[in-house]
């Protein structure tokens, strides 16, 4: 019996490591940082090149789409006599302007034949919301237009000159 | 001259399989810290007064180097500055204040090897006229390339 008491004395003495804790405090910061996140909406990129900032010299070899924004948020294409509405307001959740998206589609696919990059203008009223204009700058990026023209920033640059 | 008994306890202890956790435990501590200090954090801080506008074909970010981040209140919370920074409690006193920082940000990044972007939170209610004005600036600080930030849709 004696001999037996020291066998298991010798089996206490080894020393362990215990998890458990270890454990227990992993699943409490699992639950609270579970309990405490809030999930935030990834912000996305809309990104354009403003050659109104560094105006070319040159030509360019397309004639520029041109699109002007109301006051009211109403879409307009072309300028003058050959101005016309578009569309009053965006559709649906995933806000749609369908017949800016139509006239854009038709000129990207003319640029893209004839090898040239399709470029837009875009006059934008002072009080039109900032909604609208993505709006539209969301319908330019589905056809791959990048390059955009706020025709108000040149032409008072050139008034303020 | 061990007994037969104290034999037979030792062969069944180590019979016994155990799974030692303190080599993983250093392991992972020191795979942690090596990734602690290897990472570089950029965020893109966020103004959450700002709700920026909805664009279903805007794209993911992916490269957040070159930012210059700055933000356009709408009325509700312009009056203690229209434009500010990115975090929102620096903010630009006028146009020409605003072009000089886009303009010491531009520096900044180039002279790190980055393209200089102008990343423009703008709320979606502010009226264009104020979002002209900071696109001005940016130009008039030499960034061409304007970064109108979206969300892909509103959460209700």
């Amino acid at each position: 019996m004696a001999r037996h008491r020291r066998v298991t004395n010798l089996e206490e003495d080894k020393p362990e490591l215990s998890i458990s804790p270890l454990i227990d405090i992993c699943f409490l910061l699992l639950i609270y940082f579970l309990v405490t996140t809030t999930i935030k909406q990834k912000e996305r990129d809309n990104s354009m090149m403003l050659p109104s900032a560094a105006p070319s010299e040159s030509q360019p070899d397309i004639q520029p789409f041109f699109i002007k924004i109301s006051n009211e948020g109403h879409i307009f294409a072309n300028v003058g006599a050959a101005q016309e509405l578009l569309d009053r307001e965006s559709q649906g959740p995933e806000r749609i302007l369908p017949l800016l998206d139509s006239r854009l589609e038709i000129y990207a696919a003319a640029a893209n034949a004839g090898n040239n990059k399709p470029l837009v203008q875009v006059y934008v009223e002072a009080e039109a919301e900032q909604q609208v204009v993505s709006d539209v700058l969301n319908h330019l990026a589905k056809h791959d237009i990048t390059t955009v023209t706020f025709t108000d920033l040149v032409l008072q640059d050139e008034q303020s000159k | 001259m061990a007994s037969n008994k104290l034999r037979a306890s030792q062969r069944e202890q180590d019979d016994d399989t155990q799974v030692d956790m303190s080599p993983m435990i250093d392991m992972v501590f020191l795979l942690l810290i090596f990734f602690i200090v290897n990472a570089t954090l950029i965020i893109v801080e966020m103004d959450k007064k700002v709700v920026v506008p909805i664009a279903r074909y805007s794209e993911k970010q992916n490269d957040k180097m070159g930012r210059i981040v700055v933000n356009v209140y709408s009325d509700e919370f312009a009056g203690e500055g229209r434009f500010r920074m990115a975090d929102g409690k620096e903010v630009f006193a006028n146009d020409d204040d605003l072009t000089k920082w886009i303009k010491e940000q531009k520096e900044y990044w180039e002279d790190k090897g980055q393209k200089p972007r102008l990343h423009l939170r703008a709320d979606g209610k502010v009226h264009f006229t104020y979002v002209r004005r900071a696109i001005r600036a940016g130009a008039a600080a030499g960034v061409n390339e304007v970064i109108f930030v979206s969300l892909w849709s509103r959460k209700s």
